[in-house]
């Protein structure tokens, strides 16, 4: 018997179980499915509950006090291996198809759609989709969605510190996946980039502090992180870049006759703020405060 | 399904078949039989593999004692697939976490990009967006209890005015030609071009521009997000770029590189720029070998690191003063 029927029938056996089974009792059931041999038996049987696990179907563990001595007892409990009948309509379907046809996650779209019932091509067409955008993929992603959804506490190691946190948001920005929730260490609002996340994310029971907004990476401007009273600093970029200037500093600014603009920014970390200013090299100065020019004067004097 | 393995003829692993067929049985035991043609493009399973899995595998399923009506019945006829006696597959598996967050995220993608795109905010509070409904049953199934999982992630494809994406999509929907300011941050160029535009692709969380340019008379990749003015011409685009895989995006198709030593303060620029190697000393000291796409990027890199980095090598193209050079320039806009 091949392996692909073997799995089948293996899957078969634990959902028609009305009680936990033994790996030797499957055995029997499964007539001439699995070699005779008993290690070579135990190895192809572990692999194969590793092969199931791995596309989700939830194998069940407990332990057969009626056998002598005990061993473990194996079953798919048919509730956990539906799960919540979600009922998703066609239409719904066809959109997640062209999402996933969109927009192309690193590692693939995985097998969700067929699960669901799979999707009529969209609009009866065959032609693929062009994609229109690309998003890196980690392990920790679906623990983290999960417990953001599930309002369930994780922990974590990052930067070699282990972090208790209550995760609130998922932000894909800049290419980076950054998730935005409480420190329960720290009590504190943070973020944290989901690529740094050293291992595995283990999930820690009930969140129990409220969800907030947090810091929002889509409007993250580095120089207005830091602590104590923030200065205002007043920045003169050239016509050439001035859209693109306001762009990135999410202001307006003034624009001066000469298509120059002036924009305000409230800096907190003036090293931040230096490395802003000097993306437009030649093309823009800082204008005040004095001590902020001085400064930028001196790094500058320093290198030349 | 993306992957469309049915169309590349790329072999499936037992896993990915077996998740497929998890899914074909049900699918077919609830429509009373389905066309092969139909079950393979909705599940995107190669028709020769499912027609085999079928009859070669799942027709001599069943449990002890293996008697007939303990046996699963395939049965195929003039193209029709009909399945009986599956009882214990007869329900579709619930989704994994990893596969509900993928969908997840594709579809908080879409739903970013149809916000973005002058849809009603309206249609999403009612329900009648079919994306929504899908999201917020998606969420369900990763442990929610009733609340949406649309505020719990988003997805941001790039930071470009929405005017001007809208315009660019409209251009390359009618083949016309733009022609745009576009500032060159490798060059450091303020320059204009005319563009016939071919495709629009968020990369690593920015917008491209993909097209041919009639200033190279090349095909070139512009950052949305430096574009300047944008006009969208009468003119009809004149070059035809062949559909198919984006062209690279990589650090490979730059052939320049230099070696910067990065004191430990200024280490996070080896993670953060393409960078080809790294040595890592004792003393945490590290030796990044950068791909140098423009000499103005390295210029910047450099003032902005000041004395936490030192261009320890460089191609021979690029000025090993460079950093000196730079500073001297943009020092002669204070002494004014």
């Amino acid at each position: 018997m091949d392996k692909f029927e073997r799995l089948l029938n293996l899957a078969a056996a634990l959902l028609n179980a009305s009680h936990p089974l033994s790996a030797n009792e499957l055995r029997e059931r499964m007539a001439g499915a699995y070699a005779t041999d008993k290690t070579a038996f135990r190895r192809m049987f572990e692999r194969d509950k590793a092969d199931l696990r791995a596309i989700g179907v939830p194998i069940e563990v407990s332990t057969l006090y009626r056998l002598d001595p005990p061993v473990e007892g194996y079953r798919i409990p048919s509730g956990q291996y539906a799960g919540r009948d979600l009922r998703f309509e066609p239409d719904e379907l066809a959109v997640l198809h062209l999402a996933t046809n969109l927009v192309r996650l690193e590692g693939g779209a995985g097998a969700g759609l067929a699960r669901l019932g799979g999707a009529a091509p969209s609009g009866g067409s065959t032609e693929p989709v062009e994609a229109v955008g690309e998003l890196p993929f980690h392990d920790s992603l679906s623990k983290l969605v999960a417990a953001a959804i599930g309002r369930r506490a994780v922990s974590f190691a990052y930067r070699d510190t282990e972090r208790q946190v209550e995760p609130w948001r998922l932000s894909f920005h800049r290419g980076h996946w950054y998730l935005v929730g409480w420190d329960v260490d720290q009590s504190t609002e943070r973020m944290f980039r989901v690529d740094r996340i050293d291992g595995e994310v283990t999930e820690r029971g009930p969140a129990v502090n409220p969800v907030g907004q947090g810091p929002d990476p889509r409007t993250l401007k580095p120089w207005e992180f830091g602590t104590g009273e923030p200065v205002e600093a007043r920045v003169l970029v050239d016509a050439d870049q001035a859209g693109w200037a306001c762009h990135r500093a999410g202001v307006d600014g003034e624009r001066r006759p000469d298509g120059s603009v002036v924009i305000t920014l409230q800096v907190r970390d003036t090293a931040a703020l230096r490395s802003f200013v000097v993306e437009f090299l030649e093309h823009a100065e800082v204008l005040e405060p004095q001590w902020l020019r001085d400064e930028f004067v001196a790094w500058l004097e320093a290198l030349a | 399904m993306t992957s469309a393995a049915a169309a590349n003829g790329a072999k499936l692993s037992v896993t990915e078949r077996m998740a497929r067929l998890l899914g074909v049985v049900p699918w077919v035991v609830k429509q009373g039989g389905a066309h092969l043609d139909d079950i393979a493009a909705r599940f995107d399973y190669p028709r020769e593999q499912l027609l085999e899995d079928l009859t070669q595998r799942l027709f001599f399923v069943g449990v002890h004692p293996f008697t007939p009506d303990t046996l699963i019945d395939v049965h195929i006829s003039d193209g029709i697939v009909d399945i009986q006696y599956a009882d214990w597959f007869s329900q579709p598996m619930r989704l994994t976490s990893e596969e509900a967050t993928r969908l997840l995220a594709a579809g908080r993608t879409v739903l970013d990009m149809a916000q973005g795109r002058g849809s009603q905010p309206g249609d999403h509070e009612s329900g009648a967006d079919p994306l929504v409904r899908a999201l917020t049953k998606l969420s369900l199934s990763l442990g929610s209890e009733g609340a949406s999982a649309v505020d719990r992630i988003d997805v941001c494809l790039g930071q470009a005015p929405a005017e001007t994406l809208d315009d660019l999509r409209r251009a390359i929907d009618l083949r016309r030609q733009i022609e745009i300011e576009y500032y060159s941050q490798g060059r450091d160029q303020m320059t204009s071009r005319a563009v016939d535009p071919a495709r629009l692709l968020s990369h690593d969380g920015a917008w491209y521009l993909f097209g041919w340019c009639h200033r190279a008379g090349a095909e070139r990749v512009f950052r949305v997000d430096r574009i300047g003015a944008l006009t969208v011409t009468d003119s009809v685009a004149q070059v035809d770029l062949p559909v198919g895989p984006a062209p690279s995006l990589s650090v490979d198709s730059v052939d320049r590189s230099a070696t910067i030593r990065l004191a430990p303060p200024a280490a996070w620029a080896a993670d953060y720029y393409p960078v080809r190697q790294r040595t890592y000393h004792a003393d945490g000291t590290v030796d990044a070998v950068f791909a140098v796409a423009g000499e103005s990027w390295l210029a910047r890199l450099l003032v902005q690191l000041g004395p936490r980095g030192e261009m320890i090598d460089s191609h021979t193209d690029i000025d090993p003063d460079l950093r000196a050079a730079t500073a001297a320039r943009m020092l002669e806009r204070y002494r004014r």
